[in-house]
């Protein structure tokens, strides 16, 4: 045979030929029974309680239930528990609870395993360790009835035991329950809604749940995390797709049905979709917070923190990464955005604010004399990298000596830990931002801290306030707490133990045949969920 | 040879002892705690600490350092920080896929690669020959991520023929492997076919000019023989190199094309471990990658003694 231009090209063609009919269209994943959802990161840790990483606690719904949850109003309805009482003198609460509890072994849910649960949890949630503080005694009475008892009226009792905070009161055995808490759990036996599918999950690719069958709903109609969890699939699978761009392609497709964070930029490609809807599932949204390194000069002087409230400009830092300003706020009030907490006691400076003449009088009244002000940014997080520069480039303008060190998130972790001073190497700045619906629980939040070394990154320390915020869960009243929390940011706002950035919401991506999907902060909940 | 060939293989171990001490030091002297990462942004130093503590971070360095290090010579290569999993198992979980995307790509960068450059010498200076080159040329040059999100939005979203992102195994049947791994292999392989392809032409170019081809010529031989009987055997050695050595790079390709593609495989390991700094993991990854890589060039040594028997060991 003779090798020629034509026959090549001939064969060429005929072999396009014979290949494109075999070539079938790709069909999407488009079983009515199983979700496929990408979610805002890799779950790292079964364990809810050993790690507050939000991710965790989006599992710990899924596997294991709640004694109570917060309903869609933000109240705390009984859950796993049937009925529950309140003695007169406020201090002896009995928990009884419901029929039909199960463990995912078979093994019926008992008081000992919650009694085990709840000490477990409140070892490592911040209002669960104050809970215990006023607990005299919590047993297990029967099988199914357990009693906390109180040494003084403990106000915060039920909204703790239901709060959605990490890590949050999920209830495991006892055999697992009595596991240290500072160490990880091996187990993934709940009796929530979903059973975990070892078998087919892949660590760091695909996270498997199927419906726990024997889960037995509570009669009345869900309502934020509360009310009857009634699986409607039969399997939620999480893809942990590292680009978003593949993300957004495989829900083009049809390959996945939910994104829970495709990026902000993206979103006007997917509003165009006619398959894809988007949704605000967390209206609180989050805030965006800078700390400040208060064991070290400057920011170890007040004053020098004051200035920082002066020197921030929020809606530049908003739109240098959120761009549309339909999905950020401008933000006043250290506890969230429009939760019950939320006030605007002494919050002149925000109507100041960006004031570079003030914020440099400030930082010269504070002593200020030239000293390096190192600002951890973190490059692979748009927020706190955009965020980072912006400071830097404000405080160099007011004369301060700034200078930013560039890092991953995962070094950004590391550093903040450090106590020491900048040139032994500690830091002054790192910004973040955490849940607003979180900053409205006082006691639990860390970033609300302010007991000094004891509390988060920046070591904050006002005894006042930390008095205040003890207090703030003994009351009873829900006006009680919103008097104490203006009195505590009136304080706050003096002694500055952080300084917001603002508020934004992050819309989630679905294909237009998922129903039910119910909007709560801090958990993504697969119950009630269905595809047309 | 079969001496050879065991001094080779032993030198395999100490290669990847070395390579595991030099990745273990490398990531203990970069910044970055474990811990801390999976404590989640809400923990208190004091919980970061425990749980450092727990994990065995705290320990000094030599002592962390034994303890791996004995480890590996019993053929340990511990448990992952953050899925609690033997790292071995979390490997061979991961290994399939990454196995599959490189002998896709092999197979396919192999074939059209000298296909081409045989195609471009025996056509030299025609247009075909400009067309495969400049081909090869635009293949070189552009990074395998673009290729990649290119060929995801022309053939699976406009044109829906194969999926976007994932693995099935081929237990699972062999098209639905197969889709899944179209895209990826022709994004990852690109590169490799235009490298292949240039040097096979040049390769071939050299020995067409040989006087023995001239003969063969004169002698009647069809240009089917000539090309492949004649030329491209001796042409082999320069090729085989070449491949030798696409197929060490692959490994850096195909993380980035394990990420655009979402395949479940050892390079997205790597990398989400890298992030994590899940340290075993990333160790043994390492580890595995240099074992691999020296396997590979001893490979390429055996093969040329089948290609030019002049070559002995």
């Amino acid at each position: 045979m003779k090798l020629s231009r034509r026959t090549m090209l001939k064969a060429g063609a005929a072999a396009a030929l014979a290949a494109a009919p075999s070539v079938p269209q790709a069909k999407a994943a488009s079983n009515a029974k199983i979700m496929n959802a990408v979610m805002q990161g890799d779950l790292r840790s079964f364990d809810p309680i050993w790690t507050t990483a939000n991710i965790s606690a989006y599992y710990g719904a899924m596997v294991y239930d709640t004694l109570f949850s917060i309903d869609a109003n933000f109240k705390p309805q009984p859950e796993m528990v049937g009925k529950w009482g309140l003695s007169e003198d406020k201090r002896t609460y009995t928990f009884e609870l419901r029929d039909g509890l199960i463990w995912q072994d078979n093994m019926p849910v008992t008081a000992a395993d919650c009694v085990a649960s709840i000490r477990r949890w409140a070892v490592r949630n911040g209002g669960g360790q104050m809970m215990m503080e006023y607990a005299k005694d919590l047993s297990a009475k029967d099988d199914r009835i357990f009693v906390l008892a109180l040494k003084e009226p403990f106000g915060l009792t039920i909204p703790v035991l239901a709060a959605v905070n990490t890590p949050d009161c999920f209830m495991m055995p006892k055999k697992v329950a009595e596991t240290d808490p500072f160490q990880q759990i091996t187990s993934h036996i709940g009796s929530g809604p979903f059973v975990f599918n070892e078998k087919e999950t892949r660590p760091g690719s695909r996270y498997v749940f199927d419906k726990f069958t024997k889960y037995v709903p509570r009669v009345e109609a869900a309502s934020g995390l509360a009310g009857g969890k009634i699986v409607k699939l039969d399997q939620v699978v999480w893809q942990n797709i590292a680009d978003d761009e593949t993300a957004i392609a495989a829900l083009e497709s049809g390959e996945i049905d939910f994104f829970e964070l495709p990026p902000l930029d993206l979103l006007p490609q997917l509003a165009a979709h006619r398959a894809i809807k988007l949704r605000v599932l967390d209206r609180s949204g989050s805030i965006g917070m800078m700390r400040l390194n208060c064991l070290h000069p400057p920011f170890s002087n007040m004053l020098a923190r004051q200035a920082m409230l002066y020197l921030i400009n929020q809606g530049d830092i908003l739109k240098a990464t959120f761009g549309n300003p339909k999905y950020y706020n401008k933000i006043d009030s250290m506890f969230g955005y429009r939760t019950p907490m939320s006030n605007d006691a002494n919050t002149a400076w925000f109507k100041a604010a960006s004031d570079f003449a003030k914020a440099k009088q400030l930082f010269k009244e504070s002593g200020y004399n030239g000293e390096k002000v190192i600002i951890l940014q973190a490059t692979d997080f748009d927020f706190m990298n955009n965020s980072a520069q912006l400071i830097a480039g404000w405080l160099k303008e007011i004369g301060v000596n700034a200078e930013l060190a560039a890092m991953t998130w995962g070094e950004v972790v590391t550093r903040r830990a450090s106590m020491a001073p900048d040139d032994k190497g500690g830091w002054d700045i790192f910004t973040t931002y955490g849940s607003s619906f979180g900053l409205g629980d006082l006691v639990s939040a860390v970033s609300l801290q302010a007991n000094g070394k004891k509390g988060w990154f920046g070591w904050p320390k006002n005894a006042e306030y930390e008095g205040l915020r003890k207090k703030w869960a003994v009351v009873s009243t829900l006006a009680e707490r919103q008097a104490i929390a203006r009195q505590m940011q009136a304080l706050a706002w003096n002694f500055v133990p952080m300084v917001l950035l603002g508020q934004w919401v992050s819309p989630a991506a679905m294909r237009s045949n998922v129903h039910g999907l119910i909007g709560m902060p801090d958990i993504i909940p697969f119950w009630n969920v269905y595809k047309s | 040879m079969a001496a050879y060939i065991t001094r080779r293989l032993l030198s395999t171990i100490v290669v990847m002892l070395l390579v595991g001490v030099f990745v273990f030091m490398l990531l203990h002297i970069a910044p970055g705690d474990p811990a801390a990462i999976i404590a989640g942004d809400n923990a208190t130093p004091a919980e970061i600490a425990s749980i450092r503590q727990q994990l065995g971070l705290a320990d000094p360095l030599s002592v962390q350092f034994v303890r791996w290090f004995w480890d590996l010579l019993h053929g340990n290569f511990g448990r992952s920080i953050f899925y609690e999993t033997p790292v071995i198992t979390l490997i061979g979980q991961r290994l399939p896929a990454t196995l599959s995307l490189t002998a896709l790509t092999i197979a396919f960068a192999v074939i059209l690669a000298v296909a081409s450059g045989v195609i471009a010498a025996w056509r030299a200076g025609g247009w075909l020959d400009g067309f495969l080159m400049g081909f090869a040329a635009l293949g070189f040059s552009t990074p395998v991520f673009v290729v990649g999100y290119f060929l995801i939005y022309f053939f699976a979203i406009r044109l829906r023929w194969l999926p976007v992102q994932g693995y099935v195994p081929l237990s699972h049947g062999l098209w639905p492997w197969l889709s899944h791994l179209i895209l990826p292999t022709v994004a990852l392989g690109l590169a490799y076919v235009a490298l292949i392809a240039r040097i096979t032409r040049a390769s071939m170019l050299e020995v067409l000019a040989e006087d023995y081809i001239r003969t063969a010529r004169a002698k009647g031989a069809s240009t089917e023989a000539i090309l492949f009987r004649h030329a491209l055997k001796n042409a082999g050695v320069p090729i085989v190199t070449v491949i030798g050595i696409g197929v060490a790079l692959l490994i850096s390709g195909v993380v980035i094309t394990e990420t655009v593609f979402n395949i479940p495989g050892v390079g997205r390991l790597a990398v989400s471990a890298i992030t994590n700094r899940d340290y075993p993991i990333i160790q043994g990854v390492m580890v595995i990658f240099s074992g691999a890589y020296v396997i590979i060039n001893l490979l390429v040594d055996i093969s040329y003694t089948l290609i030019d028997p002049r070559v002995r060991y």
